[in-house]
C-alpha cells in the first residue's frame, strides 16, 4: 500500500492553507491602507519581507522544536517554570537578537548608501530593530500557546502550529514595521 | 517528526546551527525585499490591490514547501523515500500533491484578494489581471520551488545533516525570493 495519498494530502492541507491565506491577506490589507506613507517612503516595502521571513523562520524553528519536544514528553503543555521550555526560549530570543541586529545593521547600509544622511539612517536602523523586537515577542507568545493548545486538543503540533504562526508572524511584521517607521522617520 | 534532540539541550548549539541558517536567510530575504521596492509603481498605479495578495503569496510558498520538506524529512528519516535522485511513486504523489496545492490554493488567494479589495473598496481593482498574477506566479514558482526541495532533502540527508532542520527554512526564504520574482514577472507579462 502507498504510504502518502494524494487525496488526503490534498484534503488535509488545503483547509489550513485558505485559513493561513485569510490571515495573511489582514497583512496585506495594512499594508494597502498605508499606501500613502508607503509612497512618501519605499523603502518600507524593501523592509517588509526580511521582517516577515526572518520572523517566520524563527517560530517556525521553535514550533518545530516545541512539537518535538511535547511528543517526546520533555515539554509539558503548561505555562509555569520548566527548565526546556525556558532553554528553547532563551535559545529562540538570542537567534533573533543575532539576526535581527545584522538585518538592521544592513538596512543602515542600505540607507547610508541611498544618500539618507547619518542620523536618519541610525534612526531607520533602531526603527527595523525595535519592530522587529516586538513583532517576535508576540509571536513566539502564540508558538508557544498555539503548540500547548494543538496538543492539548489533539491535534499534532508539527501540522498545525507553523501555517498558523508565519501567518500571524506576517500580520505583526507588518503592523509593527509600519507604526514605528511613522513614529521614528514620521511618514 | 524525526528531529534530533540532545539529552542535554544546550542554548548555544541551537543558537549557533540556528543563526548560520538565519543569517543567510536574511540576506536572501533583504534581495526579496529588494524586488518588492522596485514593484512599487506596479502596486501603486497600474495594479492597485495586488499589494493585498502578496503576504499570503509570499505565505503559501512558505507553508506548501515547508509541509512538502518536513514529509520528505520524515520519509527519507523511515526509509519511505530513498536517498537518491530518481522518481519513485512515493516521491511523485509528494510533489503532484504540492503542484496541485499551488494552483488550488493561489487560484483562492486570488479570488479572496479581489473580494477583500471589492469590500474594503480600493479604486480600479484590476480582477483578472490580480488573479492571473496569483495563478500564473504561484503555480511557476511551486514547480521551480517543488524541485529545489526535492533536491535539498535529498541532499541534505546525503551529507548528514537533519532535513527537518535545514529544509524548510531555506526553502522558506528561497520561496519568498522565487515568488517575489515570479509576481513581478506575471505583472509585467499580464500589464
Amino acid at each position: 500500500m502507498a504510504v502518502y495519498s494524494l487525496r488526503r494530502i490534498l484534503w488535509e492541507s488545503y483547509p489550513v492553507l485558505v485559513l493561513c491565506a485569510a490571515i495573511s491577506l489582514s497583512a496585506g490589507l495594512v499594508l494597502d491602507s498605508q499606501m500613502g506613507s508607503i509612497k512618501a517612503f519605499p523603502l518600507i516595502l524593501a523592509m517588509v519581507p526580511p521582517i516577515n521571513g526572518i520572523n517566520n523562520n524563527v517560530c517556525s524553528i521553535l514550533g518545530a522544536r516545541l512539537a518535538s519536544a511535547l511528543h517526546m514528553g520533555t515539554v509539558e503543555p503548561k505555562l509555569g517554570k520548566q527548565r526546556v521550555l525556558r532553554k528553547n526560549t532563551r535559545a529562540t530570543w538570542l537567534m533573533s537578537i543575532g539576526v535581527f541586529w545584522f538585518t538592521s545593521a544592513i538596512f543602515f547600509g542600505i540607507a547610508l548608501i541611498t544618500g539618507m544622511g547619518l542620523a536618519r539612517s541610525i534612526m531607520l536602523m533602531f526603527a527595523f530593530f525595535a519592530a522587529s523586537m516586538v513583532a517576535i515577542a508576540v509571536t513566539m507568545l502564540c508558538t508557544i500557546g498555539l503548540a500547548f493548545l494543538s496538543y492539548v486538543k489533539g491535534l499534532d503540533p508539527d501540522n498545525v502550529v507553523i501555517p498558523i504562526v508565519t501567518s500571524i508572524g506576517d500580520i505583526m511584521g507588518v503592523t509593527c514595521l509600519i507604526i514605528a517607521i511613522k513614529l521614528v522617520m514620521g511618514v | 517528526m524525526g528531529v534530533v534532540m540532545p539529552r542535554e539541550l544546550s542554548v548555544k548549539t541551537i543558537v549557533i546551527q540556528g543563526l548560520a541558517i538565519l543569517l543567510l536567510c536574511a540576506i536572501i530575504e533583504i534581495f526579496a525585499g529588494n524586488v518588492l521596492e522596485r514593484m512599487k509603481e506596479q502596486l501603486a498605479v497600474t495594479l492597485p490591490g495586488l499589494i493585498l495578495a502578496i503576504p499570503p503569496l509570499l505565505d503559501l510558498r512558505g507553508n506548501i514547501n515547508g509541509a512538502l520538506a518536513s514529509r520528505l524529512g520524515t520519509a527519507l528519516h523511515t526509509g519511505v523515500i530513498e536517498p537518491k535522485l530518481s522518481m519513485s511513486a512515493e516521491l511523485k504523489v509528494n510533489i503532484i500533491s504540492s503542484i496541485i496545492l499551488s494552483f488550488l490554493a493561489s487560484t483562492t488567494i486570488g479570488i479572496l484578494s479581489i473580494g477583500v479589495g471589492a469590500l474594503f473598496g480600493i479604486q480600479s481593482i484590476n480582477v483578472l489581471g490580480i488573479l492571473a498574477i496569483a495563478i500564473i506566479a504561484g503555480v511557476v514558482s511551486g514547480i521551480i520551488l517543488a524541485a529545489i526541495t526535492v533536491v535539498v532533502s535529498i541532499v541534505a540527508y546525503f551529507r548528514g545533516w537533519d532535513p527537518d532542520n535545514v529544509t524548510a527554512p531555506l526553502m522558506a526564504t528561497v520561496g519568498d525570493l522565487l515568488t517575489m520574482v515570479s509576481i513581478f514577472l506575471a505583472a509585467f507579462l499580464v500589464v
